[in-house]
């Protein structure tokens, strides 16, 4: 399996200390909780340790051990066991408290690090492209997410107001 | 077999939540097949044209907006 093959590669960065923690998000993460659904990469949230001294964290250490492990750049993705890989730093305080909550569940016997379903939904919800809201739909249809800890996520990044658009939009049946 | 739709539509939710219960190992093995049969899909297609409607959004939002 190839993408377990990107997950051994992500938790050997983490041992060897080029990141410091990692969440797996995107249409892959998803995957975690719902059917699975095509997708061209991989996206991997990551968070550095900074260095001594310095206060912005330099991904290129990151870049230079993959190229060394044999992994080749191709634009803004690294080419890990044929996935194209997007490494994102947390983007938002949202992203940073999904990375920091993530859950690690295991893959015939390799821990995976992955943002919980809910962390995900709200993510969606916060990004609003056509495909994250087809995503969210999937989430809400599938009874994935606790609506308690959802209803948290959202009331923390001000995102109730969004949710009742998207309800009124796709859960309800009248226009 | 049939051709109502309700029971379509039925048996389309209930392959869903088939997919969904499988063991994650196996979700991510078809994870693997699905981009080689979008690849594929993909290679076969039409180039798009410069004169098509595109969805215009932030990837992911920048910190603090």
């Amino acid at each position: 399996m190839k993408i377990k093959e990107v997950i051994a590669v992500i938790n050997l960065m983490q041992a060897d200390g080029v990141i410091e923690c990692y969440a797996i998000g995107g249409a892959v993460g998803a995957t975690f909780y719902l059917e699975p659904v095509a997708t061209l990469d991989v996206d991997i949230f990551v968070s550095f340790r900074t260095e001594p001294g310095k206060l912005i964290v330099d991904p290129q250490r990151m870049f230079d051990y993959l190229t060394s492990h044999g992994h080749s750049l191709k634009g803004e993705y690294v080419m890990i066991a044929d996935w194209p890989v997007q490494f994102l730093p947390p983007t938002s305080p949202l992203v940073e408290e999904a990375l920091r909550e993530a859950v690690t569940v295991d893959v015939e016997g390799q821990p995976a690090r992955v943002f919980t379903a809910e962390h995900l939904a709200a993510i969606a919800l916060q990004t609003g492209r056509a495909k994250d809201k087809a995503r969210l739909l999937q989430f809400v249809q599938a009874g994935a997410l606790d609506a308690m800890r959802f209803e948290t996520i959202l009331t923390g990044h001000n995102l109730l107001d969004r949710w009742r658009k998207f309800e009124q939009q796709f859960l309800s049946d009248t226009p | 077999m049939s051709l109502d739709l309700q029971r379509i539509l039925a048996s389309k939710r209930a392959l869903r939540r088939e997919l969904a219960a499988l063991p994650v190992a196996e979700k991510l093995r078809l994870l693997d097949e699905l981009r080689e049969r979008e690849l594929t899909i993909r290679r076969s297609a039409r180039p798009p044209t410069s004169n098509v409607v595109r969805e215009h959004s932030a990837r992911y939002p920048a910190k603090g907006t």
